[in-house]
């Protein structure tokens, strides 16, 4: 869609350092690293909290004890109890439908400055128990007498303590019946990309991560890490320095153990960590007299095949090109979430390819090459990890401090979407 | 003629006897309000329609504070005392004889008499309220418990707990008194009729036995050990700790009504003592604390309240003052120049709010809604939302300056901009900020959370607007300022620095340290003079002292031996090693190594009395210094700030009323005489030498 007389800046961000899961993050909730940020961003902002109109924030997993995290972390964060709060969730892309939800709102008038930004503690997933298990604990506490307290009891099987890891749940596709992993190993096969090409790939994504550190810590809050404040967190902990495709080579396949291509290496990192953006109409940030990063040019989210969604870029990409009416040549740099190597690389195959072009994307020419050197600069998930919530909102800061790094106008962003979607963000410097 | 109290009758037959003095946030019991609810519990009895009763009050945050401590001051004459005693026994023995079951329903404080009320109920229920605190204080003013309390509590709680609540003085929230078993039930505020009503359909109680523990055997036992322990800590300068004690151990093994008598005589009796007449007025010294103000009424409201705030440095001052105004409910920027220094304040703060949580000071929430509100950054940010700065960066005036020039450009005109310093020139540190009248001193304590007084320093421009601000904001966050004149070591660190140099000089001469900090101990300080240098830093003692005794050069010399522990890294409790070996766990043992450093040349014995003569008078002299310079302007002001500040001891009343009670003259006298036998640093001050020729005293009778 596209974005009319009224646009949607975005003031700054920051985000706290990726971690991998289980790491220096392991003890934060969601909902505090989500606090992290948003604290973050109101200090260094300098902005009034009173003047927010409302909190978006993406999340895929929810903590139990923080539901709507958006709520929790907005007044932990010390924004005014009277500000309302939402959590979104597009899955991959919830970062960034946080951000054109605001602008969705400020179109309908329904506020013009926000707080959004993506949170995901991977770690804290919850494991959870059966549901043939649950049925017998209820039953459990509902006996009152000690007879059907033992009876109710002895129905437990050994099976029933073996809970689910809420994570796989969360990482299978619930139509298809694939894990994402083996979606990618379904879209690389059915295009050839090889092994090789892959480790390539997740090396240079390391490679240029490494290069990258110093730039990245500008968008970044250190974490105190609470409770017992031993350690703070500066950096991302994904990127391995001496990462190269012979170590990437020794990796045995996850998805698919004899045939498969699709590796932990080269694949996106299961990661903890939070981001936050101030977004606001450009009269607002004219008259707080912020100097804003950038603008939202244009936005499309699409539905795509779920056993492919790695595919969903192309789709959205193609849906924007029509509707905004920008091509992948007028982009200076390109975002593309490294959901899996594999997967980014199988994108750029088919963006050249017409058979692609005509068959699924109903048009005449393909959606043309995207170079090597402007995608994913600084390197990505398979590096930096990919907080399923948060990464969204990374792409939007990532980019947008880029675009002024190289003094350049235009970057897209695009993510494929768990569930078979694909998004495309078209963001300006200003 | 009821004017104290309004009642109520359900439509069950139970009365409710609601305490609402009229124009006051305080319900007390003084000789008008206990006659009103005698004459209340009269026709009650008399009454055979009221089937229960139940007691409350109708303030948002106090039951009843206790007894009038102002009329106890202004009685005149043992008879009277008694008489009030006895009219306060005959009160509540009238409520523990009703034929109808009685609950008191406590929202708010209730201490002392308060809780003795309470005591003589059927049923005790509380609020959940955080402003409920319930306790019998009364030996923390030099008194005992004596309507009922010393003897009621231990019968209802068993001799080892109330023995325990009694002599310690505490002030409980409700679930820990229900732990103890001093009320029956917690429920929230908006409940407490209902319950009480529900209490009462229970009937009268019988009472509780502890045949266990209230056992003359078992009790004779831990007497004999609370004794030993209280003289340990009291030093025989409490008699109401060892009276109190002696009360509630022979009250047990007598009836009601004697151990009624027991309290009584013991009471007017502590009510004789010197100490018990300092602590009562060092309670109205801290009232007035907690009310000054800098600017006349009228022209106070127009002031703006203090929100945000910034701490310029993470280290233990600044994370402790970021601690403290955190619980207060202020959002607070702490800023350190490096991630390390922020990390260690931040761990810091999390301590002192575990520590909370451990002393029932905070719920898990509340402790963690305050961590919430402290941003910590070691880079900088905006600073333009925050209304007042606290700067507790390092001791140096050249790195302050460049502070204040930076804060002078980067906040609000608006915003208050003050220094914690301890030791240097508000003033000084003003000079060249943008609108100077707006930088102050306010001085905390360490450890922050711990220590009540607080230093408002006056630069030369501060304005009168800024202090009232600041004062108010000080009493908002439960702190007891007092406000100083912008001098050196201000008032706190100037009359203590000599102290400390005098008590090093005294070891330098042959004194040993165990006798030296014994004999301050034995005159009532919490602490001997050199554990607190290794408390406090000899660095940062001897920082004090080298700026101090530049000022002073007369009656001030930096002594010889800090430099040799600076030299030797040997810092006091941070290092493990001072004037004492500091171990995690264990006693204290003096260092004796620190002889092979400093050598005494006139090895003597110098008797405690001694001892004391001179660090005590060295004090006294410097404390009327300050009177005389205008650092502060009242004798008060220097009592408050010396008690809460240094822990100069309570029972005194202060070091001028110290001196008042031993005579100007006397002090005068003993000062020249040092000054001839030892140094002409003891030499009196002029306003000393004055009062004594014309005989006057600090306070007057």
């Amino acid at each position: 869609m596209t974005v009319a007389a009224q646009r949607l800046v975005i003031v700054d961000g920051v985000r706290t350092p990726f971690a991998r899961m289980g790491t220096d993050l392991a003890e934060l909730d969601a909902d505090e690293l989500g606090r992290i940020a948003v604290q973050a961003l109101l200090g260094r902002t300098g902005i009034d909290p009173d003047l927010i109109d409302e909190v978006i924030i993406g999340c895929v997993g929810q903590p139990m004890g923080a539901t709507n995290v958006s709520r929790v972390i907005a007044l932990r964060a010390g924004i005014a109890r009277h500000v309302p709060a939402i959590t979104v969730s597009r899955n991959c892309a919830s970062g960034c439908e946080a951000m054109t939800q605001a602008y969705e709102k400020m179109i309908a008038d329904h506020g013009s400055i926000f707080v959004v930004g993506g949170v995901e503690s991977m770690t804290r997933y919850p494991f959870v128990f059966r549901q043939t298990a649950a049925a017998k604990f209820g039953l459990l506490n509902k006996a009152k007498t000690l007879g059907r307290k033992l009876n109710a009891m002895t129905r437990f099987r050994p099976s029933d303590f073996t809970p689910k890891a809420g994570l796989l749940m969360g990482l299978t596709d619930p139509v298809s019946g694939l894990n994402m992993g083996e979606t990618a190993e379904l879209i690389t096969r059915e295009n050839g990309i090889t092994r090789e090409m892959q480790d390539e790939f997740a090396a240079t994504s390391h490679r240029r991560t490494i290069a990258a550190r110093e730039r990245l810590t500008e968008e970044m809050c250190p974490v105190y890490i609470p409770p017992n404040f031993t350690k703070v967190m500066t950096e991302d902990n994904g990127p391995h320095t001496d990462q190269s495709v012979e170590a990437l080579a020794t990796l045995t396949p996850v998805f698919d153990r004899r045939m498969g291509t699709v590796t932990a290496g080269n694949s996106s990192q299961i990661t903890d960590g939070a981001v936050a953006l101030l977004v606001m109409s450009e009269e607002k940030a004219r008259e707080l007299g912020y100097a804003p990063l950038g603008v939202l040019t244009g936005y499309s989210y699409t539905g795509c095949d779920p056993a492919r969604m790695g595919l969903g870029p192309l789709n959205a990409i193609a849906m924007a090109e029509q509707q905004i009416g920008l091509t992948v040549k007028d982009a200076d740099i390109v975002e593309i979430n490294e959901a899996f190597a594999g997967q980014v690389l199988t994108v750029l195959k088919l963006a050249v390819s017409k058979k692609y072009a005509s068959d699924v994307l109903r048009r005449k020419t393909p959606l043309g090459e995207i170079a090597g050197d402007i995608l994913n600069v600084n390197g990505g998930a398979v590096a930096l990890g990919h907080p399923v919530g948060a990464t969204g909102a990374r792409l939007i800061l990532t980019s947008l401090k880029e675009l002024h790094r190289r003094k350049v106008r235009r970057a897209l962003i695009s993510l494929c979407v768990g569930g078979g979607q694909g998004a495309a963000l078209w963001l300006e410097r200003v | 003629m009821s004017t104290h109290f309004t009642s109520e009758i359900l439509d069950n037959g139970i009365r409710v006897v609601t305490f609402d003095t009229p124009n006051s946030s305080a319900n007390v019991l003084n000789l008008a309000t206990l006659r009103e609810l005698s004459t209340y519990i009269e026709t009650i009895t008399a009454d055979r329609d009221t089937t229960g009763l139940i007691f409350s009050s109708a303030k948002p945050a106090i039951f009843i504070a206790g007894a009038d401590l102002r009329e106890i001051q202004c009685l005149t004459g043992e008879a009277e005392l008694r008489k009030m005693i006895m009219l306060g026994q005959l009160l509540f023995n009238g409520i523990a004889d009703l034929a109808i079951p009685t609950v008191a329903a406590i929202h708010g404080a209730c201490l002392g008499g308060g809780y003795e009320l309470c005591l003589a109920c059927d049923y005790r229920i509380a609020s959940n309220d955080h402003s409920t605190k319930i306790g019998l204080p009364e030996t923390m003013l030099g008194l005992l418990p004596a309507w009922g309390g010393s003897t009621r509590l231990p019968r209802l709680v068993g001799f080892p707990n109330a023995l325990d609540l009694i002599l310690g003085g505490k002030q409980l929230a409700a679930i820990p008194s229900l732990g103890r078993g001093m009320i029956d039930a917690v429920v929230p505020r908006e409940h407490l009729i209902r319950s009480a009503v529900q209490h009462i359909f229970k009937g009268r109680r019988s009472r509780t036995h502890y045949p266990l523990v209230n056992n003359s055997l078992v009790v004779r036992v831990i007497a004999s050990r609370a004794r030993v322990k209280a003289m340990k800590m009291t030093r025989g300068h409490y008699p109401a700790v060892p009276k109190a004690l002696e009360v509630m151990v022979e009250g047990l093994s007598k009836s009601l009504t004697d151990s009624l008598t027991l309290e009584r005589v013991a009471s007017v009796e502590l009510a004789r003592t010197s100490a018990c007449r300092n602590l009562i007025e060092l309670f109205f010294l801290r009232e007035r604390a907690k009310r000054c103000h800098a600017m006349p009424n009228d022209m106070q409201k127009s002031t703006f309240r203090i929100g945000d705030i910034g701490v310029i440095g993470a280290g233990v001052m600044g994370a402790g003052i970021a601690q403290w105004v955190s619980a207060h409910g202020h959002r607070v920027i702490l800023r350190d120049i490096n991630e390390d220094a922020v990390l260690k304040g931040m761990a810091g703060i999390g301590d002192i709010y575990r520590q909370g949580l451990r002393r029932y000071t905070f719920d898990s929430a509340s402790a963690r809604q305050g961590m919430d509100r402290i941003y910590p950054s070691a880079c900088e940010v905006p600073l333009t939302r925050v209304d007042l700065v606290i700067e507790a960066a390092v001791e140096n005036m050249e790195v302050k300056k460049q502070i204040f020039q930076r804060l002078g450009e980067s906040t609000r005109g608006d915003a208050v901009l003050a220094t914690n310093t301890s030791a240097l020139s508000v003033s000084e540190i003003a000079r060249g900020v943008s609108h100077p009248e707006r930088v102050i001193g306010i001085h905390y304590f360490n450890p922050v959370h711990r220590m009540q007084l607080v230093e408002i320093v006056l630069g030369e421009q501060t304005s009168s607007a800024v202090t009232e601000q600041v004062l108010q904001f000080v009493q908002g966050i439960g702190k007891l300022p007092v406000v100083v004149k912008d001098s050196p070591g201000f008032l706190v660190n100037r009359v203590l620095m000599p102290y400390l140099i005098e008590a090093v000089s005294l070891f330098e001469s042959g004194a040993s340290i165990w006798e030296i900090d014994e004999a301050m101990r034995d005159f009532g300080m919490p602490m001997g003079p050199l554990r607190l240098i290794d408390e406090v830093g000899v660095d940062v003692a001897l920082h004090v002292a080298t700026h101090m005794s530049d000022v002073f050069r007369d009656r001030m010399t930096i002594p010889q031996t800090l430099l040799a522990l600076m030299e030797r890294g040997y810092l006091g409790g941070k290092t493990g090693l001072g004037f004492y070996i500091h171990r995690a766990q264990g006693d204290l043992k003096v260092n004796r190594r620190i002889r092979r450093v400093v050598t005494s040349n006139q090895a003597r014995h110098i008797n405690r009395k001694a001892l004391q003569k001179r660090m005590v008078l060295v004090m006294v002299n410097e404390a009327a210094r300050c009177l005389e310079e205008g650092v502060v302007s009242m004798p008060q002001d220097v009592d408050l700030a010396m008690i809460m500040g240094a822990g100069f001891a309570p029972f005194t009343g202060g070091p001028m009323r110290y001196a008042d009670s031993v005579k100007i003259l006397q002090v005068v006298e003993q000062l020249k005489g040092l000054a001839e036998d030892v140094h002409e640093r003891f030499a009196p001050c002029t306003l000393l030498r004055d009062m004594a020729k014309s005989e006057q005293q600090f306070y007057v009778q």
